[in-house]
């Protein structure tokens, strides 16, 4: 039996996790090649309905990734990301999903080796949860 | 509302006109028709409403977002009864005011909302599948909704609901629970007028209860703040784009 490997959808936000991402790239840290960066300006513009249309569509995992609080190149983008994250949560959880398959984090431009450490651990646990049960329903 | 031709509706009812046989046992969102109306209004003039606690908590939330005026509108209280409150589950049926009718207590459970968190995960994602593949994708619980004020629904935008595909996919109502999650009131509009009998009200009701968890925030709360997922603590809604999105 092959090891199961998840699909995972990371948003990144320009400023921040993108340049994180980049610095992690730049210094050679192994990751896991499971998941698909989509660099946005703003952590703020991703909209709760990407998540939930990537995550119906049988996407595993959904990572967002903006500046740590205070650090906004936008002033206070990333504290509306911190109010609508969890809501998603809670909708995926009440549906029936488990509310670990999204997951907000904060990476700043400087923090490669969190880069890493954040994707290696959420690409294990999306392992772990198993495939996304969406994925076969089809409708 | 007063009976007509077998059928009840919404009635108007002018300064000095004779109101005659009206019925109040009805349950009917009638802020949904006053949001169409309001914009109608000749400036100045004031138009009273009969008011359920959820239309009170509905009006809150217009005013919050300064759709409405609030001295423009009056406020008439009117106390379910027990038949109605039973249909809805409803935990908070007095309004702060009663005019018409007597008030009586809330329910404290929704069964069906009890059975479900109690369901294992796997179970509650089969239910609302089924659930769900019953959407024929009709609008009528966005359309009858008293607080859909949206000026560009995002339900109609290409990228999230196509155009083609009946059941839409299980993104459509997650879509509009996180919509309605700062605002719903739980009127149970949603599920009255919904044609497939998809239980809307509960999925309402578990969303309110995990927001109420995390924020300590129930739709209609009369407190100046402003949309609580697109705004910040005291930040005030001016500019002219969309509110909600």
């Amino acid at each position: 039996m092959t090891e199961f490997k998840p699909t995972i959808l990371a948003f990144c936000c320009n400023w921040c996790s993108y340049a994180g991402a980049d610095l992690a790239g730049v210094s050679r840290l192994q990751m896991p090649p499971n998941v698909h960066v989509v660099r946005v300006m703003c952590s703020a513009s991703v909209k709760p309905e990407y998540v939930m249309k990537a995550i119906s569509q049988g996407i595993d995992g959904v990572l967002v990734l903006g500046c740590h609080v205070g650090d906004c190149h936008y002033m206070t983008g990333n504290h509306r990301t911190a109010k609508r994250m969890p809501v998603v949560q809670k909708i995926l959880k009440d549906i029936g999903l488990n509310e670990k398959r999204v997951r907000l984090d904060w990476v700043s431009a400087a923090e490669g080796e969190k880069f890493q450490k954040v994707i290696v651990d959420f690409v294990d646990e999306v392992a772990k949860l198993g495939p996304n049960p969406l994925k076969e329903v089809r409708f | 509302m007063r009976e007509e031709h077998g059928n009840v509706g919404p009635v108007m009812i002018s300064k000095g006109e004779d109101p005659g046989d009206v019925r109040t046992d009805v349950p009917y969102q009638l802020i949904t028709i006053l949001s169409n109306l309001y914009p109608w209004m000749t400036d100045g003039k004031k138009i009273a409403v009969v008011t359920r606690k959820c239309d009170e908590k509905a009006l809150a939330e217009f005013f919050k977002r300064g759709y409405f005026a609030r001295d423009r509108v009056i406020q008439i209280g009117l106390a379910c009864n027990r038949e109605q409150i039973r249909q809805c589950r409803c935990s908070d049926p007095v309004p702060s005011v009663v005019d018409i009718g007597e008030p009586h207590g809330g329910l404290d459970t929704d069964a069906l909302s009890e059975k479900l968190m109690a369901m294992s995960s796997e179970e509650r994602l089969r239910f609302w599948e089924y659930q769900f593949r019953k959407c024929n994708k009709c609008f009528a619980c966005t359309t009858n909704c008293p607080v859909c004020f949206c000026d560009e629904c995002v339900l109609e935008e290409r990228t999230f609901v196509p155009e083609r595909g009946v059941p839409p996919g299980m993104s459509f109502h997650m879509i509009r629970a996180y919509h309605l999650s700062d605002k719903c009131i739980e009127c149970g509009e949603c599920e009255r007028s919904c044609p497939a009998g998809i239980p809307l009200l509960t999925l309402r009701k578990l969303v309110a209860r995990d927001f109420k968890e995390m924020y300590g925030f129930s739709p209609g709360d009369e407190k100046t703040v402003s949309p609580l997922l697109t705004t910040l603590e005291g930040e005030s809604l001016d500019g002219d784009e969309c509110d909600e999105c």
